[in-house]
């Protein structure tokens, strides 16, 4: 098993939350996004992202939009809802806690 | 010639068995995606041909996408998996309180079963639609069946006027409802297959209803119920359920019970006429699932 695919799967639907939460966003912008920001550490199959984004607007934490460009081609947009940001605020700060409490534990210990 | 992208598309929607609105809407964006993609790589000096077979790759095995998207929009909620069952419920109803001999109560219940059948059906055929749609041409089919056996020339008139009629709404509700899914079609038969199977046992000799029917089918009362309330259980499961093979298991399981009630409870005295009936619902039942099994090869 994959470490860190299994650690990109769990966390999957916290890091489109983010992402979708700082500005609208369609799938390919998404994989893009993730890629640039994470410096090409978040390799996936790119189809995959699309049942993640159909569970989350199942849930109701985002909504998605068809908007016609100008050259007529659609695109559908994502945006976060109001319960998807207080899913998300919840989700950061459990992580934040986790990660600070991993990085005490890992870290040598000073003397 | 069929390019990349197509076929790619293709092989997603023949894989997705849901509501085409929503399994267009999903092309759609994978179409998107995929031209994005091509473009991005025809940017940097790749032949369209190229660009598209490399997208195509990267956005992985269509046939995984379309079952990870089915497993999204199949599992109906509690509301919607309640909703569905609640047909079965009432006709329970009837049976362990006797109703079922009182015309008014019958009525509202077919009524009410009617109205809502018309309702969804025009809405959109959401999912808790199809158990209610089989109760709506449940009485088209059993009344074609009565007619039969009326009087000498009066059946012939059914045979020849109601009964292509009959069959006519019943093949266009099949259709369109096999185009949504063929699992649809064998939860909306199921109604249909638990009424047949316990008329099948209701006859005697070459007749089709023996005079003692109504006596009959109070005694087995218990055993009915039993069967409508496992159709009940089994719809719920069957909306609840992500997975399409663990859907199709939970439709095999209510003929099994219901056989095994109609059987102890006639003691295996079934009329020709009854286990003509029998195979009949059963077929009507199987067909459906048998198609879907060959969808899967």
């Amino acid at each position: 098993m994959n470490y860190g695919r299994e650690l990109l799967k769990g966390n999957t639907d916290s890091l489109l939350l983010c992402l979708i939460s700082r500005q609208p966003t369609y799938g390919y912008q998404i994989v893009k996004e993730l890629q640039k920001r994470s410096n090409g550490y978040f390799q996936f199959k790119e189809g995959t992202l699309y049942p993640a984004l159909h569970r989350l607007e199942r849930d109701n934490l985002i909504t998605g939009k068809w908007q016609i460009l100008p050259n007529g081609q659609q695109r559908r947009y994502y945006y976060i809802t109001e319960r998807g940001q207080q899913v998300l605020a919840r989700r950061l700060a459990t992580w934040q806690d986790f990660s600070t409490a991993v990085k005490s534990v890992i870290q040598p210990e000073t003397t | 010639m069929v390019s990349n992208i197509s076929h790619y598309l293709n092989r997603f929607k023949a894989s997705l068995k849901i509501d085409h609105t929503i399994r267009d809407g999903v092309a759609e964006e994978l179409y998107t995606h995929l031209e994005d993609r091509t473009q991005e790589l025809e940017d940097k000096g790749l032949s369209r041909e190229e660009a598209s077979k490399i997208a195509v790759q990267s956005l992985g095995s269509p046939e995984l996408i379309a079952e990870q998207i089915y497993e999204t929009h199949a599992q109906g909620s509690w509301k919607e998996a309640i909703f569905s069952a609640l047909p079965h419920l009432l006709v329970a109803l009837l049976f362990t309180s006797y109703y079922w001999q009182n015309i008014v109560y019958a009525s509202i219940i077919l009524a009410l079963t009617v109205g809502i059948a018309i309702y969804g059906w025009h809405r959109g055929k959401p999912i808790w639609l199809f158990p209610w749609l089989g109760y709506y041409l449940l009485p088209v089919v059993v009344s074609g069946i009565l007619l039969l056996s009326l009087p000498q020339g009066w059946g012939w008139i059914a045979a020849f006027i109601y009964i292509p009629l009959a069959l006519f709404v019943f093949i266009h509700i099949m259709r369109q409802t096999a185009r949504r899914d063929w699992l649809y079609a064998s939860l909306m038969i199921a109604p249909m297959l638990v009424t047949f199977t316990w008329f099948s046992s209701l006859g005697k000799g070459n007749e089709l209803l023996a005079s003692d029917w109504a006596a009959r089918l109070q005694t087995n009362a218990l055993w009915i119920v039993i069967s409508f309330i496992a159709l009940a259980a089994a719809t719920i499961a069957f909306i609840r359920l992500k997975q399409r093979r663990y859907k199709i298991i939970s439709l095999l399981i209510p003929p099994l019970v219901i056989l095994f009630a109609v059987i102890t409870a006639s003691g295996g005295n079934i009329c020709p006429w009854g286990w003509l009936l029998l195979l009949f619902a059963l077929s009507a039942f199987s067909i459906p699932l048998w198609m879907q099994a060959r969808a899967y090869e």
